[in-house]
């Protein structure tokens, strides 16, 4: 006796794995591709690891988990709007900032060790310094902290290149923002690092002191440190190996790029004029 | 490139710059400043000591009297315990009690230096401080109690001595060792909440005794066995210990933050700006408004009753830790209201100050329109009828506050007339706790007018600016205390509360007055003033 066409099927025995299985098949299918175990990614390695690193208070993202891996000698820039997670990055790679979830390590030690302490330099866009010492003080103290036994030459030397030979003995509470800024890189710089973080370095500088830090940031790269910088700064982006774009706390773009590029990624024409 | 000394001693260069920094600060001393503010805090001192006289008295107690100070006096210490644990929870909990200068965040705590070693000096100059203000206080409590106190006075000064130095050894270290563990805020408060609770609860004789009561029975040495104080002595020692030794693992965006917000705290209570003191306080304690409100209200072009609006959507954002406390400082007015009506009339006192408290978080968007006069002047409607205008959602918060004082009043002794009762206050002191803080938002201190005043004067203006707000919002408490002297003469306290009570709403229709006329009383007495000066002239 055959089964008239419009009767209801008469239900297969309930097979709950199998008919998972099918169903992920089909799905698989109908995307077009085929069910496949999807390989772990390759273990990120380099002087500065982020793995699924975040950051959020209470309900703000402030950065999504992010995987990233800087290598040795590596010129890294951090492009993004205003709020997108750059400095929230930097922070957290420094330190500053406790991950919410996920880990950072900088010369294969987790962010905060003494030994990952010792191989980063962090210089934040707002300096905050002493105030009861002057630029050379300054320089000779973060010097001792690190164990670094520089020769006042040699401080001079860095004073001068940075472009406050004039005020090395001055106060840095009493300086502008620029020469603060300027006086903040000079303690960024004055001991030894495998790796640089720069907050907006650009920001309040003259030509100069753009020049300057520029040579400087050379002379770093040259010596084997990682760099990465958070720039809103065009001429910058050229000169780097690679480029990072944050928007709204996530990762939109990680490889080399050029201004036009990050003008597109970024969709913000404040870029092309520059700061 | 600089290379490192791998065998430089890092934390002895730290130490030696300390040294340095330390003697040339000395070196630059001005030494009468310094003599000027020793003096200033001898006078704070001595006026401190004499009131503590007063307070505490010095007729000798009864046998009666000194066998109820034998019972319960280390359940009433046990409770001074908790409150000093619970202010050190809540501080370790928000990343304290370290203060450290913020360069010294950014550089020191940065560098290869051990952290551990690197806090200790700032952490033993803060510990030893407060130790040295704890035994000051104890001393002077501990002689004082011992003339009206069965005993010798050197037993009762080095009982309250000790009493004062394990209690702040014991929350200091608390507050490193919750600072240390990364307890949560939430957690920091409820332990703190639990503490006091059970500690009120000792001396209500709803249980047997606290977990604080030992440190009680520290204080209570010279009439009670010794041995509960002494364990307690021993775990202050073994909680500081520990908090200590915790301390290189601080938490850096704490320390930063506490570093950067703590210094503008203490200049903006120097200056007794109450307003910038909430704000600070509110960043120290990352209280963020919400992202997502309570309850999203649609927004729809141009609205009519905008700045209503524009309130109710900022008190949907309050977070919770907001709402709770407004919570529980109507549960704390509620609460003294009904002791003021059993007979304890200082409690008046702390009623209005906790609705004085709750009027600041109401007129949260009226302090915002102060905080920004520039974004203010840009409308075009008077500054003084904007802020008129944010009184509403303020008088709807405050009544909420109300509601809950009155809960919590009557659920201590349910029935129908302390219900009356409590439905006729509690109004009438939220209105005029509003009154208070609306008063202290927009009297801020003017810096320049204390220093053309005559230094004479500068101190008792001061004293009056920073008492006036508080006066209102206590004012508003008074119709408990008129119902209790009329229910104590045999009249009816509902009638009596409800006459008072309308002279409270009555003054706050004034304040609200002045509040919209407030600028132009201003000009109208400087034009009034202004001819008889020309005419000296």
């Amino acid at each position: 006796m055959t089964q008239p066409a419009d009767a209801p099927r008469t239900p297969a025995p309930r097979r709950r794995s199998r008919d998972m299985a099918g169903r992920r098949a089909r799905l698989a299918q109908d995307k077009g591709t085929r069910p496949r175990r999807v390989p772990p990614p390759p273990p990120l390695t380099g002087v500065l690891v982020a793995r699924r690193a975040s950051k959020s208070y209470s309900d703000l993202v402030a950065l999504a988990p992010l995987d990233l891996a800087v290598a040795a000698g590596e010129r890294v820039a951090l492009v993004g709007h205003n709020g997108s997670g750059k400095s929230t990055f930097l922070r957290l790679a420094a330190g500053l900032l406790e991950l919410t979830a996920g880990e950072i390590e900088v010369a294969g030690y987790p962010v905060g060790a003494p030994e990952a302490r010792a191989a980063l330099s962090f210089v934040p866009d707002n300096p905050v310094l002493y105030d009861d010492l002057s630029v050379r003080e300054h320089l000779a103290y973060i010097a001792s902290l690190h164990g670094v036994d520089a020769s006042e030459a040699q401080l001079d030397e860095l004073i001068a290149a940075i472009g406050l030979a004039e005020r090395a003995d001055d106060l840095p509470a009493r300086f502008s923002r620029g020469l603060r800024q300027k006086a903040a890189l000079a303690v960024g710089l004055v001991r030894p690092f495998q790796v640089l973080l720069v907050d907006e370095p650009f920001v309040g500088l003259d030509v100069p002191g753009r020049q300057a830090l520029l040579s400087l940031l050379d002379e770093a790269h040259a010596a084997g440190a990682a760099i990465v910088v958070a720039t809103h700064e065009p001429s910058y982006v050229e000169r780097v190996d690679r480029c990072l774009a944050l928007r709204d706390g996530r990762l939109i773009h990680d490889g080399p790029s050029t201004p036009d590029e990050v003008v597109r990624l970024v969709g913000d024409q404040a870029y092309a004029a520059g700061p | 490139m600089f290379t490192a000394d791998p065998d430089a001693d890092l934390e002895y260069s730290l130490a030696e710059w300390r040294r340095w920094r330390k003697r040339r600060r000395i070196a630059e001393l001005a030494w009468i400043d310094a003599l000027y503010h020793a003096e200033l805090t001898g006078i704070a001192c001595a006026v401190a000591f004499y009131a503590l006289a007063g307070v505490i008295g010095d007729g000798a107690l009864s046998a009666s009297q000194m066998a109820d100070v034998t019972r319960s006096g280390d359940a009433w210490l046990g409770l001074a315990a908790a409150v000093v644990l619970a202010v050190g929870l809540r501080s370790g909990s928000r990343g304290g009690p370290l203060v450290l200068e913020q360069a010294d965040v950014r550089h020191v705590l940065l560098s290869p230096v051990d952290r551990g070693r690197a806090l200790r000096g700032p952490a033993l100059r803060q510990l030893r401080f407060q130790l040295f203000v704890a035994a000051c206080g104890g001393l002077a409590v501990g002689f004082l109690a011992a003339h009206r106190l069965a005993g010798s006075t050197a037993g009762w000064t080095a009982g309250a001595t000790s009493f004062t130095l394990a209690t702040v050894a014991l929350a200091f270290g608390a507050a490193l060792l919750a600072s240390s563990l990364r307890l949560p805020s939430w957690a920091g408060t409820a332990l703190a909440i639990g503490l006091v609770g059970a500690a009120a609860a000792d001396v209500a004789g709803v249980i047997p005794a606290s977990p604080t009561a030992p440190w009680g029975r520290i204080g209570m040495w010279p009439v009670q066995p010794a041995a509960p104080g002494i364990v307690a002595v021993a775990i202050s020692l073994l909680v500081l210990g520990a908090g200590l030794a915790r301390l290189g693992r601080v938490s850096l965006e704490s320390a930063e933050r506490r570093s950067r917000l703590v210094g503008q705290l203490r200049f903006a209570a120097t200056l007794q700006d109450v307003r910038t003191v909430v704000v600070l306080r509110r960043q120290l304690a990352l209280e963020l408004p919400r992202l997502r409100p309570w309850v999203r209200l649609r927004v729809r072009g141009t609205e009519r009753r905008a700045v209503w609006r524009r309130g109710l959507r900022g008190a949907l954002r309050w977070p919770a830790a907001r709402v709770g406390r407004l919570v529980l400082l109507g549960v704390v007015a509620g609460l003294a209201l009904r002791g003021v009506w059993a007979g304890t009339t200082p409690l008046l006192a702390l009623a209005g100050v906790a609705l004085f408290l709750a009027g600041l978080d109401a007129t949260e968007a009226m302090a915002q329109e102060l905080d920004h006069p520039s974004l203010t002047e840009s409308v075009p409607v008077a500054a003084s009828s904007l802020r008129v205008r944010h009184l509403p959602v303020a008088v709807a918060v405050m009544a909420l506050v109300a509601a809950v004082g009155v809960a919590a009043a009557v659920l201590v002794e349910p029935g129908t007339g302390a219900l009356e009762l409590a439905l006729i206050c509690a109004p009438a002191a939220a209105l005029a706790g509003l009154a208070g803080a609306g008063a202290s938002l927009v009297s801020t201190p003017d810096p320049m007018e204390a220093m053309l005043m005559p230094p004479e004067v500068t101190g008792a203006y001061q004293a009056f600016r920073i008492a006036r707000p508080l006066v209102l919002a206590i004012a508003g408490t008074l119709p408990v205390l008129a119902a209790r002297a009329a229910a104590g003469a045999g009249g009816s306290a509902t009638a009596t509360a409800g006459i008072a009570a309308l002279a409270v709403v009555a003054g706050f229709g004034v304040f609200v007055a002045w509040l919209h006329s407030r600028e132009a009383l201003q000009q109208a007495l400087q034009a009034a003033f202004a001819p008889q000066k020309d005419a000296r002239r």
